[in-house]
């Protein structure tokens, strides 16, 4: 009983993480309609910022945590200016988005492989202790923080979607990202902000991932768990995501500890065809229909 | 004989080009799953030939039904559904059959891969194939099938619309496509005569479909050229593998923003495109 509970509490602050993927992940979804793959370019570059900032400039976890967020969204910028803007002022179809987010995603992946790719990097020890005693349990600090870290930047975020006048031009954009323009809003600015945020989220997600584990050209891949939280959660539903990645998470963890690592991919990821037989919608039920 | 081995592995390469072109230039469907048909392929004709003493001809045979069978519980339920959901789940797919292999270690040999394979394909049946296969698509382009696809890929709706089954094409398309990956899987197990779990990762499947791209969605031939120049040019420049797709990806950006229909646009070897220009030149 102990074990799963802790098992339980692993995978959701894991499952905090595939949250903030699918977030980041839906929050481009929603306003240019195309499965951004660049985001794991963001991921991956996050890492290694973190990483390097934090051994040889500050090592210190706050800072270091919010100068990546900072740096994710950078780039998440420069990559819409650098990649997206140029085809979407020529009104170009949405393969072409997508075809352009893979090869961000290759590029970089391919950048670091050549650069550093014979290493792999691991973050420094922030703490002196990695757990805390609770009774019974043993709760590592990482994972709390993980979890703590994740709430309260989706709680962040979400506060800005909805409250914020740039939230409400993101939301309008997200229903038709012409219309908006007409009513004086800068729909190229909503679409740069939209991938800063998402870029913050990246960066946080890298920077998190990073020190869980340890930092390879192939980190950014793992944003595969967010789009599976994102396809459970309904495509485009942002609080769908997470929930389903928080489920995600703790699912994996229990699956991991009774039926093994190894058998465990293959049944999430059978469970996620079945689910699109039965209900495509996800659980947010939000459906996304083609529109002339 | 170096050269012989290069045209075999880039020949190789681009039958599983082949099969992109058909799913994702001609119809406009994304899957980063390939990677996952290529192993189902190579690991069916292996296994059916190496522990069940199947003959290599039927085992062939064998590994092309296997895909389409998969390539169906794949389809049916997420090609009914927006595009995005079957770019995906086939990404997840990939990993799916990866991990699948590593559990069945018994009869893939796990992480270790799976040796001991003879080299039953020589360069002659490639081309065979790739001339086959070229034949097979090059008159799908231009019948009422493969227009009704360009129809979808341009526009889903507009298709649906004007009494074209989405469904029932994507679904075909989709199975072919599988058939023809698969089958380049199991030529690659004869070839290379060693396979493993890790043989094509969901990054080999985006490489087939950025080729597709660079060469041109409405260009078999330029998809062809592409593609045996990518892949021959990694073979000279081993040492520079890893730029090379570096390079890849800057061109890739560069040709969708300049020339968003490919380098070679829509012209075709065979088609007479001089003829057809003078015609409308004419008119």
């Amino acid at each position: 009983m102990h074990i799963i509970f802790q098992q339980l509490l692993n995978g959701l602050s894991l499952g905090g993480v595939y949250a903030l993927e699918a977030v980041g992940f839906g929050l481009i979804f929603n306003v240019l309609k195309f499965s951004n793959f660049s985001h794991s370019a963001i991921v991956a570059i996050s890492a290694y910022f973190g990483f390097f900032i934090s051994r040889y400039l500050f090592p210190n976890f706050a800072v270091t945590l919010l100068m990546t967020a900072i740096f994710g969204g950078l780039i998440g910028v420069v990559i819409e200016k650098l990649i997206f803007r140029p085809i979407r002022l020529k009104n170009a179809p949405l393969t072409l988005f997508l075809v352009n987010s893979i090869t961000a995603a290759m590029l970089v992946q391919q950048v670091f492989a050549a650069t550093l790719g014979s290493d792999y990097y691991t973050y420094p020890e922030f703490m002196k202790e990695t757990a805390w005693r609770l009774g019974a349990f043993t709760v590592s600090k990482t994972y709390v923080i993980m979890l703590t870290i994740s709430a309260l930047v989706l709680l962040f975020l979400s506060y800005i979607i909805r409250k914020t006048k740039i939230g409400i031009a993101i939301r309008a954009a997200s229903s038709d990202i012409r219309t908006p323009s007409l009513m004086g809003v800068n729909v190229d600015f909503i679409v740069s902000v939209a991938f800063f945020l998402a870029g913050i989220l990246g960066g946080i997600t890298g920077y998190l991932l990073g020190m869980t584990y340890s930092v390879d050209p192939f980190i950014g891949s793992m944003i595969l768990k967010g789009i599976i939280a994102a396809i459970i959660g309904g495509i485009g539903s942002l609080g769908g995501g997470v929930i389903a990645g928080l489920l995600l998470g703790a699912t994996e963890s229990l699956l991991i500890s009774q039926i093994g690592a190894s058998l465990t991919p293959i049944v999430v990821y059978s469970s996620i065809i079945i689910l699109l037989l039965i209900r495509p919608e996800g659980i947010s039920g939000k459906r996304f229909i083609v529109k002339a | 004989m170096f050269y012989l081995k290069v045209l075999e592995i880039t020949s190789l390469y681009t039958i599983l080009v082949l099969g992109v072109y058909l799913l994702t230039g001609l119809t406009g469907l994304f899957s980063l799953g390939q990677g996952g048909f290529v192993s189902i392929g190579a690991y069916t004709a292996a296994i059916a030939y190496l522990k069940f003493h199947v003959p290599f001809p039927l085992a062939l045979v064998m590994a092309i039904l296997m895909g389409m069978i998969v390539g169906l519980f794949i389809g049916i339920p997420t090609l009914r559904l927006r595009r995005d959901y079957f770019l995906l789940v086939t990404f997840g797919f990939g990993e799916m059959v990866r991990a699948s292999l590593l559990y069945l270690a018994q009869l893939t040999g796990g992480a270790m891969g799976l040796a001991g394979i003879p080299k039953l394909v020589g360069l002659p049946l490639i081309l065979v194939s790739i001339i086959v296969i070229t034949f097979i698509l090059y008159n799908l382009k231009n019948s009422r099938f493969g227009r009704n696809c360009i129809a979808i890929r341009d526009d889903e709706l507009a298709a649906a619309s004007m009494g074209i089954n989405v469904y029932a094409h994507k679904i075909k398309v989709f199975l072919l496509s599988a058939a023809i990956t698969s089958y380049g899987g199991a030529l690659y197990a004869f070839v290379i005569m060693f396979i493993e779990p890790n043989l094509f990762n969901w990054l080999e499947s985006a490489k087939l479909i950025i080729i597709t791209f660079v060469g041109g969605m409405n260009s078999l031939s330029g998809v062809l050229v592409t593609s045996m120049v990518y892949y021959s040019f990694g073979e000279f420049f081993r040492f520079v593998d890893v730029w090379r797709d570096v390079l890849l990806a800057l061109v890739v950006i560069l040709v969708t923003i300049f020339r968003p229909g490919g380098l070679f646009g829509s012209w075709e070897i065979f088609s007479g495109n001089l003829l057809k220009k003078r015609k409308e030149e004419a008119l």
